[in-house]
């Protein structure tokens, strides 16, 4: 009887530290460190709460961000119940879902902050004139977006765009040749895996294989544009050759039927995937990363990242398994605009702050202080003489053992921290002499570089990827790129119906194209299905846009 | 029968019954009732920001649109027949195991069989749509088996066919839930009188016979409630499965209501739209939880009310 009372006290007394115990930690972390909260309409990768550089970043700058990712719905979907919840975090990126985020009213706009001179870093990202691009309808600015923005000269290696892709073991097998349409690349790739049915490890080789999930399908759809040589306008390709700037449906033109007819004949002859119409992003990026996968069409931001990592950890990239973009055509001898030179405003979504956010002033100053150049440093580079050594010309360099580090995911969740779709710069380094982020210093570039690469560089004399697509070199124009708009479209409009429409039918139909045994019959069922969604609508649209874009 | 007056006395006597009644029926207001409020908004250009007062009324638009909608429509069929297929294999498969597994005579065999066969109703669909994913990909155990034995002479991608998505998805949800729905059965079984089966073994009944003419009829009232009680949901045939199995290729048939009031609810913020689809698979389900209820009335068997 005593004894169980005592227990029973006991057990009160250890409940009570506990619970202290835990309110404790709470205080201790949230002192004078503020913890902002972010989702991001994106799979991602969630890094520790104890990782080590955001530690190091928040005592500098006094605040953490708890990053939230995409997990298995749609982007739309997941901004559409945050809206439904009515609990927001402090910052949030939606992607597609921006426009509703606006529409509900909850995000806190950018002018007063921007202008009253407190966050130059902020404002320094872009130009009047760019910032004026981000005003919504009601005349205030509610988010920056944070990619393709360079300071100073320009540092780009990398192709980050979109491209063909294939592995730089088929070139070295076939000789380097020169590949310019889709006939050459598909005969490489066939020609190579008909004689390697399996890779080193013994995986079964797969030619070609694309990805049409969700948001992800353009590395089945938008193929077209570029084949015709027009550069990434996204949703739809701008006409210039009559002097007026006119909007062209990619989806039906002849160049879109010749490339799923090839894909069609390909897919017949046992060259693609069977399983490329209903594999997910991670079953995508899976099956690249065992390396077996020789070609594919997608962006390199969609792949690189996960996969170039993983080749290196895995010795992959010792056997020529990385990709190599190509500028390919429909026809041989045409112009390509597969590479866009220069910055890339989209500015369709980034990062905003919601209204939940119970000190703005704070975040505003966190999103600042994060663009300053040792933090910048820190976020991209990692800690000096840990992660990265400077020479005496205080350039910046890795050890290979450092590179082989930065891309385990374990360090990288453990230690580094670039609070990805925070603000950020490509190009040069406020001392001059660095790249802003390891991937463009050049000599970290070309030191990075696997053996094979090396070669496949020196055969096709390239210095970097941008070399191999040999894109037009010409000034953006100002309407550019149109997916901005399209991709801020709402079902409110007529040509935000057909535009969702379209979509749904185009998932349905394109891989049932490339899949079908009739390829004419096939596409003439895809054809009506295609216009029996108001397309039109949807053009007529985006022609407004592009004469406002025009004229301004 | 006279019914009984209720008395102040009566309440007083069974006043803790009454409470938790109550703690019930105040749950059920809550939970169920209130939220119809929301039903407004299907008959509303609903915009959050304007709430429920501030939105243009705008009548039957969003209905006359739904039912304008070919994708609207397909997705009812598909609601429908998976529905359907699903009751009548989930439920079917239930009887028939309760059945078998009475039948088996070694104690411990038969418990150890019915707790490893409701255990897979414990797992979320996500957990069973992977175990789907992997078995039935390519290079998972279901190509593999029908390569090795000759029967295919490359691997079929079943996910990609529209022809297997109705099989697959009822085949996961026998595959889940038949243990778990056999315990009501097994249930209705034990409370047969043991002396019927005695009666009937002197007779010279075998086995057969015995399930025929006293293990079914004894379980034939827990079988219409329970058919009575699954018809009226056959229109929540499932959102996770189809969501989770589901891609573009298969999309016109792998589609269900519930899907679609969240692309166009949630992903598209036409929460008005979401609400009409709604109401509509509600109204369907009453109708049909009546529909089976009189019929059950009719032919003379037990029923709900």
């Amino acid at each position: 009887m005593k004894n169980s009372k005592l227990q029973r006290v006991l057990a009160f007394v250890l409940l009570a530290v506990m619970v202290f115990a835990l309110a404790g930690c709470n205080k201790g972390k949230s002192g004078d460190i503020k913890e902002y909260t972010m989702f991001i309409a994106m799979p991602g990768s969630e890094i520790n709460d104890d990782n080590e550089v955001a530690q190091i970043i928040a005592e500098k700058i006094g605040g953490r961000v708890k990053e939230t990712w995409l997990t298995g719905q749609s982007a739309a979907e997941a901004v559409g119940s945050i809206i439904a919840s009515n609990d927001y975090p402090d910052f949030i990126d939606g992607g597609d879902g921006m426009m509703a985020l606006y529409n509900e009213g909850v995000l806190v706009p950018w002018d007063e902050y921007l202008e009253s001179g407190k966050y130059p870093n902020l404002k320094e990202m872009y130009s009047d004139k760019e910032w004026e691009s981000f005003r919504q309808a009601d005349g205030h600015i509610y988010w920056a977006n944070v990619f393709q923005n360079n300071y100073g000269e320009n540092r780009a290696t990398t192709h980050n765009d979109e491209a063909f892709w294939i592995q730089v073991k088929v070139l070295e097998w076939a000789g380097y040749p020169e590949i310019h349409t889709l006939d050459q690349y598909f005969d490489v790739l066939t020609r190579y895996a008909a004689e390697h049915p399996t890779t080193e490890s013994g995986v079964a080789t797969i030619p070609y294989t694309m990805l049409c999930e969700d948001w992800r399908y353009f590395c089945i759809e938008n193929a077209p544009e570029f084949l015709d040589g027009y550069p990434n306008d996204g949703s739809v390709i701008v006409d210039k050759s009559s002097g007026t700037p006119t909007i062209v449906d990619y989806n039906t033109t002849p160049t879109a039927k010749k490339y799923f007819a090839k894909l069609n004949e390909q897919y017949q002859a046992g060259n693609i995937d069977i399983e490329f119409a209903t594999q997910t992003y991670d079953q995508y990026i899976a099956k690249l990363s065992t390396g077996a996968v020789l070609g594919m069409c997608d962006q390199w931001w969609n792949f690189a990242y996960t996969i170039n990592d993983v080749f290196k950890q895995q010795g992959l990239d010792k056997q020529g398994c990385n990709y190599i973009p190509l500028g390919l055509t429909i026809e041989e001898g045409m112009e390509n605009r597969w590479h866009t030179y220069g910055d890339t405003l989209n500015n369709s979504s980034g990062v905003a702050v919601t209204t939940d956010c119970d000190d703005p002033d704070a975040a505003f100053k966190f999103l600042n202080d994060l663009l300053d150049q040792e933090i910048h440093d820190l976020r991209f580079w990692g800690v000096k003489d840990v992660d990265y050594l400077v020479d005496e010309n205080g350039l910046y360099y890795r050890t290979e053992e450092m590179r082989t580090k930065a891309a385990d995911p374990a360090y990288q969740a453990s230690h580094l921290c670039n609070y990805s779709y925070m603000p950020q710069w490509l190009g040069t380094s406020r001392d001059g002499i660095n790249a802003m982020q390891p991937t463009e210093q050049a000599s970290e570039f070309l030191n990075g570089l696997a053996e094979p690469l090396v070669k496949c560089f020196q055969a096709y004399g390239a210095d970097s990827y941008p070399d191999f697509i040999g894109s037009v070199v010409e000034e953006n124009a100002p309407w550019f790129p149109m997916y901005s708009f399209s991709n801020a479209m709402t079902t409110e409009t007529p040509g935000g119906v057909a535009w969702t429409k379209m979509g749904e039918v185009k998932h349905e139909w394109l891989p049932k194209v490339v899949m079908s045994k009739n390829f004419e019959e096939t596409w003439e069922q895809y054809m009506s299905a295609y216009n029996a969604v108001n397309p039109q609508d949807f053009l007529n649209e985006m022609q407004q846009e592009l004469d406002r874009r025009a004229a301004s | 029968m006279k019914a009984k007056r209720i008395s102040w006395k009566e309440i007083k006597r069974q006043k803790f019954l009454v409470i938790c009644t109550v703690c019930f029926v105040i749950y059920g207001i809550i939970f169920y009732y209130i939220p119809l409020g929301g039903w407004i908004m299907a008959f509303q250009n609903y915009k959050s920001r304007d709430g429920f007062f501030g939105s243009e009324f705008v009548g039957l638009a969003k209905f006359k649109f739904l039912f304008s909608d070919s994708t609207f429509l397909r997705v009812i069929r598909n609601t429908l027949a998976m529905g359907v297929l699903n009751l009548v294999s989930t439920f079917f498969m239930a009887i028939l195991f309760a059945i078998l597994l009475n039948e088996v005579r070694l104690a411990i065999g038969k418990k150890f069989v019915q707790t490893v066969s409701y255990l897979p109703h414990f797992l979320s669909w996500i957990i069973v749509t992977g175990i789907l994913h992997d078995a039935l990909s390519s290079s998972g155990i279901v190509n593999e088996l029908l390569i090795k034995c000759g029967i295919l002479s490359g691997p079929i991608n079943f996910f990609a066919h529209k022809g297997y998505f109705w099989p697959i998805v009822a085949f996961a949800n026998v595959w889940k839930e038949t243990g778990w729905n056999a315990i009501v059965y097994l249930a209705a079984i034990t409370s047969i009188d043991p002396s019927l089966y005695e009666a009937a073994t002197i007779d010279g009944a075998g086995r057969w016979a015995k399930i025929k003419n006293i293990t079914l009829p004894g379980i034939k009232p827990t079988i219409m409630i329970l058919l009575i009680m699954n018809i009226g949901n056959v229109l929540n045939a499932g959102f996770e499965v189809q969501y989770l199995l589901g891609n573009g290729l298969v999309k016109s048939v792998a589609d269900t209501i519930d899907i679609y009031t969240l692309t166009w609810g949630v992903g598209q913020n036409d929460y008005s739209l979401g609400t009409a689809a709604g109401i509509f698979k509600s109204v369907v389900a009453i109708i049909l939880i009546v529909a089976a209820n009189q019929f059950a009335k009719k032919s003379g068997e037990s029923r709900l009310f």
